[in-house]
């Protein structure tokens, strides 16, 4: 069994024992991104719009032609077939190769040449021609490497990027028969022409896939580097094109929008080398276009899933995935990689082959920014992971650990044996830097355990004299509510009381409602939905009866509230109400600070500054289009310059469950982060969600790295002036 | 809209920056003396090509890709070129029409200045007019490439590994 067709805990390991795969991905999402983000500029400057305003308009094109999908593909057969080609509707995989082998057999070909289709990946093609004694030989480079090595592509453009050079001279070497140089690859690549080129001149058919089907002619237009393609459809008397449904768009000038997105985000080209058109079959020859719906009709009709159907298969997603950088694609993802692999691989390729990778996703929601058609893959992502759920798939742990966490009082309870057990270590020396030093198993080992303190931040905004207001503060007279958020609460208590200090700062007095607990936040990102609205509930009754604003320093709650609430609400009118009523009333306590509970300008100016630097919580950076507010707010109130950060959007690999679930993919993206603070050479790194303070808080103690972690309410609540 | 020197500069950034190469010729003796000097064989010609310099060596008729396949230089005719990708539109729809494009080693595409268009929008446009055209028409922009191996660019893969514009003016 090859690595790319084992099952996912084998990949998963393979995928960590090769010490070059993360480099090397690092290495190519940085780059790719400088460059892709360079050419959205150029292409934002010529064309007087936003990326948002570009990829939102292609988007409509790509949702109205899928609203009249039926409507197209007539108007596309109608065009193709008077254009002398031959269109055949297939429905599953195992007809669409049942088709390509009867022409086949029937014309007595036995080999057919293939420029890259992701298509015929996802049926499988080769393998199931070859059982019919058909032979399909790949003409792209990076695919004709998977196949000489048995593999599936671990990148949707750039198929095989997992393979070191040395490899990839291995196997060439073996196919044709001399030995390479692996540094010499303009000889490996120039000798792969060579051999490839024999396969043309005796083919009898050639096979390619299409970026877009054009209804108005009845054309496809496919998009490529190599010059294979051209050759491929040039030499042999058939030709196939495997295409799924969703490739219809309307006309000409939507081919071209299409294309100022694709090559842009996919191989960061202003355009491909070959742009190639072709409307019916050429004179003397046939064409044989196979629509595939293998699923697609499906996605279309199930709720929050439908829109994934835009892809133009760019591959951008993965690019800025961090879990795809620690693990690669053939543990990323099945056939299709990245994050629209995690979504359409149930619906080709079924549940079972999705639900593996779903626990390697961080919801940081990074794949969403880049994608030229505005995919809502983090929701996406979610939805099928809660159908994975749904299906039985949770691994007992974290089934325990979710009922534990959903029941507020033995939560609490069990907290409060842990901060006494914290206690107990401290007393005998077992406590480091507020961690514990237990003697962990080695994939543990990044992270050190924190020592809970004694106290909860609920306990601590309770037990003493309000904050003096600043003298020159606005707000005077509110009074807002403190959701503390649980994680906080019990491991990152003294953030709550910062927070709550600084809202009083600023004029209002701090209310903190009884029994509040979690918003639910673990268990949806789990896919544990019913759980989800068990926790849900009680935080919503804790926090509805009252007309005050509630604040909170942890932006993943409010995210919780405001975009998932909804979600699990869905069917129940009532529920929705009142958590609609709850949700509205939420602020991040940045916003708070800069809004309604504004301080002035410098006022926790103290002379003397630190280095610092600014995480930004990923997910809330996402959704906001890269939010910087934390480093500005900062900025404002202490007249301190933040230090540059590289990526400071990326996560930093805690992710929920996840660096519980798959804790390699949170050390590696932990990793990546603490390289980043290092380079920064600040002395305090500051962040805005209390779960990234107690992971980068927790690796740093690890690693032994100097710098302080803090949440920046802790930061900022250091310079205001004490109580007398 | 632009000025036609202002459409040839950013026509000459487009292809540079996808490692095309551009020669300025004021005739069609001038386009067949630049691919004259860069081999020592007879240059291969497109049938498109053929009309134009009246010379050179045509694809064979039966078997036109295996007649022309790896010679060193060919020149062949663009129908449009894209100021803003720096690309050329060839119209070929026989592999006769191809042979060049695909197989030389050493491209070289004609095309004259007055057809350079501002963006691939307007290709687009003319494209969408033609439907004979459109029977097999590509965008070629700069000579072939993979980074397939170790993302390492290779120029020169399955089509040219060089390829030149003459831009007629």
């Amino acid at each position: 069994m090859s690595a790319s067709t084992a099952p996912f805990k084998t990949r998963y390991r393979r995928s960590l024992s090769d010490p070059d795969l993360q480099p090397r991905l690092l290495d190519f999402q940085r780059s790719w991104r400088e460059s892709r983000d360079a050419q959205v500029q150029r292409l934002e400057q010529r064309t007087e719009q936003s990326f948002n305003e570009l990829r939102r308009d292609f988007a409509a094109v790509k949702d109205s032609t899928l609203e009249r999908l039926a409507d197209y593909i007539a108007e596309f057969r109608a065009n193709a077939e008077d254009a002398g080609a031959t269109v055949v509707e297939l429905s599953t995989a195992a007809e669409a190769v049942d088709y390509i082998a009867v022409v086949c057999q029937s014309r007595g070909i036995d080999l057919v040449v293939k420029s890259k289709s992701m298509v015929s990946e996802e049926i499988e093609l080769n393998h199931e021609l070859e059982q019919r004694g058909i032979t399909a030989i790949e003409t792209d480079l990076g695919e004709w490497l998977l196949q000489l090595a048995e593999e599936r592509p671990s990148h949707l453009v750039m198929p095989a990027i997992h393979q070191k050079r040395q490899y990839v001279a291995e196997i060439l070497g073996e196919e044709l028969g001399r030995k390479f140089d692996p540094d010499d690859i303009p000889e490996m690549v120039a000798s792969a022409r060579d051999g490839l080129r024999r396969h043309y001149l005796s083919a009898g058919a050639g096979l390619t896939g299409a970026n877009a089907l054009i209804a108005e002619t009845g054309s496809i237009m496919v998009v490529t580097n190599e010059g294979n393609m051209r050759l491929a459809t040039s030499l042999p008397d058939v030709h196939f094109v495997t295409a799924g449904i969703e490739k219809l768009i309307p006309s000409w000038t939507d081919a071209e929008r299409q294309l100022q997105l694709l090559p842009r985000s996919a191989t960061a080209q202003t355009l491909s080398t070959y742009t190639t058109c072709i409307t019916g079959a050429q004179p003397g020859k046939e064409m044989h276009i196979i629509l595939l719906d293998n699923g697609r009709r499906a996605m279309r009709e199930t709720a929050t899933i439908g829109d994934a159907l835009r892809c133009i298969r760019c591959g951008a997603c993965a690019n800025v995935c961090p879990p795809y950088q620690i693990v690669g694609g053939h543990t990323f993802g099945h056939i299709y990689t990245g994050a629209i692999g995690l979504v359409n691989t149930t619906f080709h390729h079924g549940v079972e082959e999705a639900a593996g990778p779903q626990g390697l996703c961080v919801s940081c929601g990074a794949c969403q920014t880049v994608c030229p058609v505005d995919i809502p893959l983090p929701k996406q992502i979610l939805e099928v992971r809660h159908r994975a759920h749904e299906e039985g798939d949770a691994p007992l742990w974290e089934r325990v650990a979710l009922r534990l966490w959903a029941r507020p009082r033995l939560f609490h309870h069990l907290m409060g044996l842990a901060a006494a057990g914290s206690g107990l270590a401290r007393l005998v020396g077992l406590v480091r830097r507020d961690h514990l030093r237990l003697p962990l198993p080695k994939r543990l080992r990044w992270r050190s355990v924190p020592a809970l303190p004694l106290r909860s931040g609920q306990t601590l905004v309770n037990g003493r004299p309000p904050q003096r207001p600043l003298s020159n503060s606005p707000s005077t007279g509110q009074s807002v509510d403190l959701f503390a958020q649980c994680l906080a609460d019990r491991l990152l208590p003294t953030a709550v009381d910062s927070a709550a200090r600084l809202i009083e700062a600023g004029g209002s007095s701090v209310n903190v409602p009884q029994s509040q607990h979690c918003c639910g936040l673990p268990a949806f990102d789990a896919g544990d939905w019913e759980t989800a609205r068990r926790m849900a509930k009680h935080t919503i009754e804790a926090l509805e009866g009252s007309e005050r604003q509630i604040v909170t320093p942890a932006p993943s709650c409010v995210i919780s509230m405001q975009d998932h609430w909804p979600r699990l609400f869905d069917d129940d009118p009532e529920w929705r109400d009142r958590a609609a009523a709850v949700s509205e009333r939420v602020y991040d306590l940045a916003d708070w600070l800069d809004g309604p509970g504004r301080l002035p300008d410098g006022c926790l100016s103290k002379g003397s500054s630190k280095a610092w630097t600014a995480h930004r919580f990923c997910q809330a950076s996402n959704r906001n289009d890269a939010d910087t507010r934390i480093d500005h707010l900062v900025e404002r109130l202490t007249g301190e310059t933040a230090r540059p950060l590289e990526e400071p959007d990326v996560c930093c690999g805690f992710g929920g469950l996840t660096s519980l679930a798959a804790p390699e993919v949170g050390a590696g993206i932990l990793e990546r982060k603490l390289a980043c603070v290092a380079e920064s050479g600040c002395d305090t790194l500051i962040t805005n969600n209390p779960g990234c303070v107690i992971h980068l808080r927790a690796g740093a103690n690890a690693s032994g790295a100097h710098h302080e972690t803090l949440h920046y309410a802790d930061f900022l609540a250091a310079r205001l002036p004490k109580n007398p | 809209m632009t000025t036609l020197s202002d459409r040839i500069a950013l026509f000459a950034d487009g292809l540079q920056a996808a490692q095309g190469e551009l020669v300025q010729c004021s005739s069609w003796d001038d386009v067949w003396e630049h691919a004259v000097a860069l081999s020592d064989e007879t240059p291969v010609v497109s049938p498109a090509a053929y009309e134009q310099l009246q010379r050179g060596e045509l694809p064979d008729d039966t078997d036109p890709l295996r007649s022309i396949a790896d010679r060193s230089v060919g020149v062949t005719v663009a129908t449009l070129a894209v100021a803003e990708t720096g690309s050329v539109l060839l119209i070929e729809p026989t592999p006769r029409d191809r042979a060049i494009s695909l197989l030389t080693r050493h491209l070289i595409v004609a095309v004259s200045a007055a057809d350079i268009v501002e963006d691939l929008a307007e290709g687009f446009r003319w494209l969408a007019q033609q439907p004979r055209a459109a029977a097999y028409a590509t965008f070629v922009t700069g000579p072939s490439r993979t980074a397939d191996i170790e993302r390492s660019l290779t120029i020169g893969v399955q089509g040219p590994s060089r390829m030149t514009v003459a831009v007629l003016a």
